[in-house]
């Protein structure tokens, strides 16, 4: 009883739980770009770029809208909403005329895309740090585990991330369109021939894709520091993320997000200074021992 | 890279094109020779890069940790060892060429996009025990004031040492991918089973390339200590490696020339640009867009195309080992 | 090099021609009537805020010098460059400013890694470099040099005047976490080394070392707050400040342990920040725009908001000093003469917002003040909080002194 005291110790609880809340956003960027990347082979670079759209935008609603817990509420909405807009107007005017050439290329293209974007979020934002207030409803913390605080926003997140991941699965298995990108992911061409346009279907998960960057975005914004560069935080590890779990697979970014959130709090607790090792070690076992991932890849 | 007929002229044309090199420290402004020296050690990397990616096939995503290694080792025997810096020279290329065996065994046995992948959180696990390293590696400041030897410290002869260092290495190179060696890599981009039952060592060939390759980045490395006479940890993270891999896709990676081109591209319009406006990343963005859309072969493939067409016939061919092949292959 | 088609070879040097031709269209030509300044530093990404504000400063006394007719009759020109903080890109720019641009003077960059490259490089070209925003203390001690001037407070003086003031309170069991980088380590450093000369009953419980950038601070805080340590030094850089200071009020341990970072009182932290502010945090800065209450200070203020709509942070008075230093430095120096105007700053005085500034003859190190106040809510102020209690720590008071300094150069 003592042992198992010790191993499940308050400590090591709240850091499991702080490592969970951790994955809530790195599993709603890394699923789209898993969406992205399953369905439309697509590598995207850009989606980096909406994650920090996502948030600046949060952070000109909720500003416009007052700034209060309404402002928050509605931003979540609309931020996204408007990131999926432009992702839509970039798909359908420069990425639909690539879908034949190498995907290589298409890397190309959405890294060129988050040059231009990180310098026009400059142009339209300017560089002061911008802070998106925490929403009234979730300040402060809740204290578990020996009294170790765990803040009440991140429970939010906690609750939140379920519930993505189960729309989420709900779209991509059990809508009509959902099924049909499933099936153009594995052989466009077949899915063509039966009359589907495919093109519109592509439009539609790039779209889903995109809109899930800024989701991430938005509710990452009341926690951190909104300011340039945050394109560049979080894409190498999402990448790998769906790399682990399995490409276009959902439920395989829940599972690569958690690993890698996890790894890393507990990482902290094992090791303090090189903490950051442990998810790079924990890809690297993932890769060698799974190579196309944990989960099924629509590969 | 296919033997061209032309061979007579074209040696005619190179010479008069290096003799020109070798003479502009004469009439160009000092800034400019340290601009090409710049141009011409990125250009190896990007060279040393395309040997894996362009003519092997493989998806060497994080070639920068190979540079960034050989310089970091070069330094560090130079500012530790107390031995002349033209060992800590050698060191570099061959640390690099180390590094990249030890890579490559870890990663041989995934390909394509996992390969890529791999790579890339191994190259990332070396850049945090550099960044992290202060005391042994300076950290994120980097090693600064490397000395170099007395008869390649001006700036001219830097250039001198940095030209000649980029040709004999991009000859070497280049005899490597026109050799036997070289077409049966080549092959194995093609069709790595069909080269197999030919009784062709596939993984062999291919840990082969990324020694080599390994090994010209570190080259690089250590040029750029020559030239700027200090390292630091960017060299090996991983946006530098997206760079590479643009100058090679930018120049046209079907072409023995084209990263040398796209290195070229790049780096002037960085520099360039800069002199108008800070935002210079944006012009950077808009080119690549206007290159994947009207060049696909790159620039210097696009130059190539119109003139002989046969570079319609090369990407074809690599347009088969993309991304969409099996991930795990057989072996 | 047979083989090589010769056509390709042709337009290969071609176009490499035409490349290096459209530098000779971006070429600026200053007129020799003026004094030309380069900057390189990074105005994108998260540092941005805080170089552009260097950079706000500066142009204000520019502006100001050249209305009244420039130095020596020259105006003073000045163009910048971007690195992105890439030290490679930025040491490229400085050598474009210096070698294509002709520049009588280099001044830069946040970038520590930049700052000491470009001032090896400013040593080899005999070019002074004013470097007025990178806090490694290396730029004027174990690097430091003819060529190179420090203008912001390095971390051996910030971490002096913390000392200082901890000193007097209570705390004893102290526990150190931070970014995990340069900076990060010499403000700990010299926090806790001074601290503990001060007063050597002070015990170090532990270190946290978190990555720069690092946007989930909660594990590590529920780590530290576990312990219960009576004070928590953070070594947080400039960006990453606000993302702790959030972090510290949501879990709640701004209320329960004291904490001290440098820089965070500064109106750019504090401002962003609004509402959410860290009450109860100590800092230090070298500036303050509220205190003290100078004319000269509040002249100062009127005359930025009036041009850039917003308050000063700390790093426009970096801006503002180099330009003042530049103006008298060449006055005194009679002529656009490079090593007359080394000369000539040295052991100069200027006048400034916070008082008469000295740039020290044996070191080259502007002599700040430091500002050492807690955060709290403020009646002048309904946006943002302010620093209070506020205590101004006169530079001869922690400045190491030019013996320790010069003992860390290897001559």
């Amino acid at each position: 009883m003592d042992l198992i005291y010790t191993i499940f110790s308050p400590k090591l609880m709240s850091q499991i739980f702080v490592g969970l809340s951790r994955t809530v956003i790195l599993f709603i960027v890394a699923s789209g770009l898993s969406l992205i990347l399953g369905v439309l082979r697509i590598p995207n670079i850009w989606h980096g770029s909406l994650y920090m759209v996502g948030a600046f935008m949060t952070f000109t609603i909720s500003g416009a809208i007052g700034g209060g817990s309404l402002g928050f509420w509605m931003a979540l909405f609309l931020a996204p909403l408007g990131v999926a807009f432009v992702s839509l107007i970039a798909e359908r005017s420069f990425f639909q005329h690539l879908y034949e050439r190498e995907h290589i290329m298409l890397l190309l293209l959405t890294f060129a895309f988050s040059l231009v974007f990180g310098d026009l979020v400059k142009m339209v934002w300017g560089m002061e740090y911008k802070s998106v207030p925490v929403p009234r409803v979730f300040q402060g913390s809740v204290h578990l585990f020996g009294g170790l605080p765990f803040p009440l926003y991140n429970v939010f997140l906690l609750g939140i991330g379920p519930i993505v991941a189960v729309a989420l699965w709900l779209i991509v298995n059990k809508t009509k369109i959902g099924k049909i990108s499933r099936a153009a992911a594995v052989d466009r061409e077949m899915v063509g021939a039966v009359g589907i346009n495919v093109s519109w279907v592509f439009a539609f998960v790039f779209m889903i894709g995109c809109l899930l960057a800024g989701l991430g975005g938005a509710l990452v914004a009341p926690t951190v520091n909104v300011s340039l560069g945050m394109d560049h935080t979080l894409i190498m590890e999402a990448f790998l993320i769906v790399i682990i779990g399995g490409l276009g697979n959902i439920w395989g970014a829940l599972l690569g997000a958690l690993i890698f959130g996890l790894a890393q709090s507990l990482g902290i607790l094992i090791w303090p200074q090189f903490g950051i090792v442990f998810p790079y070690a924990a890809v690297i076992v993932v890769l060698l021992l799974r190579p196309t991932g944990l989960l099924k890849s629509t590969w | 890279m296919l033997k061209n007929t032309s061979g007579g002229n074209g040696r005619i044309v190179g010479g008069a094109v290096i003799v020109l090199l070798f003479l502009l420290p004469l009439f160009l402004p000092r800034f400019y020779i340290y601009l090409i020296s710049i141009i011409l050690l990125t250009g190896l990397l990007a060279t040393s890069l395309n040997l894996p990616l362009g003519y092997g096939g493989i998806f060497q995503f994080h070639h920068a940790v190979f540079y960034g290694v050989g310089a970091y080792a070069a330094a560090l025997m130079i500012t530790k060892s107390g031995l002349s810096p033209w060992v800590g020279f050698v060191v570099g290329p061959f640390a690099a060429a180390f590094l990249s065996l030890i890579m490559g065994l870890i990663c041989i046995r995934l390909s394509k996009l996992y390969f890529g992948m791999l790579q890339i959180s191994l190259g990332s696990l070396v850049w945090i025990i550099v960044y992290r390293w202060y005391s042994f590696t300076g950290g994120d400041n980097g090693i600064h004031g490397i000395p170099v030897p007395e008869i390649i410290s001006s700036q001219n002869n830097a250039y001198y040492f940095t030209l000649l260092v980029t040709l004999l290495s991009l000859w070497a190179l280049y005899k490597i991918i026109n050799s036997p060696f070289g077409s049966a890599l080549q092959g194995i981009r093609d069709n790595p089973v069909r080269s197999g039952m030919i009784g062709i060592n596939v993984k062999l060939h291919q840990l082969m390339v990324l020694v080599i390759a390994g090994f010209f980045a570190g080259v690089a490395g250590s040029l750029f200590i020559v030239v700027d006479t200090a390292v630091f940890p960017d060299m090996l993270f991983w946006t530098l490696s997206l760079e590479v891999l643009i100058m090679c896709l930018l120049g046209g990676w079907f072409t023995f020339l084209g990263p040398m081109l796209g290195a070229a591209v790049i780096i002037s319009l960085r520099t360039f640009v800069s002199g108008f406006t800070d935002y210079w990343t944006l012009p950077l963005g808009i080119l690549m867009m206007l290159v994947i859309f009207f060049l696909p072969n790159g620039i210097l493939g696009y130059i190539q195309d119109k003139l002989y067409g046969k570079i319609a016939e090369q990407a074809e061919a690599v347009e088969q080992t993309d991304l969409a092949q099996p991930a795990v292959k057989e072996s | 090099m047979g083989g090589i088609c010769m056509k390709k070879v042709i337009y290969l040097s071609i176009f490499m021609v035409g490349l290096l031709g459209l530098s000779l269209f971006s070429s600026s030509s200053y007129g020799a009537n003026t004094i030309k300044i380069g900057i390189v530093d990074t105005y994108s990404g998260p540092p941005a805020t805080m170089s552009q504000d260097v950079l706000d400063g500066f142009k204000m006394v520019v502006n100001e010098i050249n209305a009244k007719g420039g130095i020596l009759g020259k105006k003073i020109e000045f163009v910048t460059r971007d690195e992105k903080f890439k030290p490679d890109v930025g040491l490229a720019m400085a050598k474009e400013l210096v070698l294509k641009e002709n520049v009588d003077l280099l001044m830069g960059t946040i970038s520590s890694s930049t700052a000491l490259a470009v001032s090896d490089f400013a040593r080899k070209e005999k070019i002074p470099f004013l470097v007025t925003n990178s806090r490694t203390e290396k730029i004027t001690g174990e690097k430091g040099h003819r060529y190179v001037f420090g203008i912001a407070e390095n971390t051996a003086m910030a971490g002096r005047a913390a000392a200082y003031a901890l000193s007097k309170k209570p705390f004893m069991k102290y526990w150190i976490a931070g970014d995990d980088y340069e900076y990060g380590h010499s403000i700990a450093e010299n926090v806790w080394n001074n601290l503990k000369a001060l007063k050597p009953g002070v015990q170090l419980l532990e270190q946290t070392w978190w990555k720069v950038g690092e946007s989930d601070f909660t594990p590590y805080i529920t780590q530290i707050m576990s312990a219960k340590p009576d004070f928590l030094i953070a070594a947080t850089g400039g960006a990453t400040m606000v993302t702790f200071a959030k972090a510290a009020k949501a879990t709640g341990l701004v209320a329960r342990v004291p904490i001290y970072q440098h820089t965070v009182i500064d109106y750019g932290v504090l401002g962003p920040l609004g509402a959410d502010g860290p009450e109860g945090v100590y800092g230090t800065a070298p500036y303050l725009f509220y205190y003290p209450d100078t004319p000269a200070n509040k002249a100062y203020v009127e005359e930025f908001r009036k041009v850039y709509g917003r308050y000063p942070q700390m790093f426009a008075l970096f801006g503002y000093s180099a330009g003042r230093l530049i103006e008298k430095g060449f006055q005194k120096a009679g002529a656009v003469d490079k090593e007359k105007f080394i000369n000539a700053l040295e052991g100069m005085v200027i006048d400034s917002p916070v008082g008469k500034l000295e740039m020290r003859a044996c070191d080259h190190q502007l002599q700040l003040p430091m500002m050492f106040g807690v955060v709290k809510k403020s009646p002048n102020f309904k946006d943002f909080l302010v620093a209070s209690d506020i205590m101004m720590v006169p530079s001869k008071d922690f400045m190491p002194t030019c013996e320790e300094v010069l003992k860390t150069r290897k001559n």
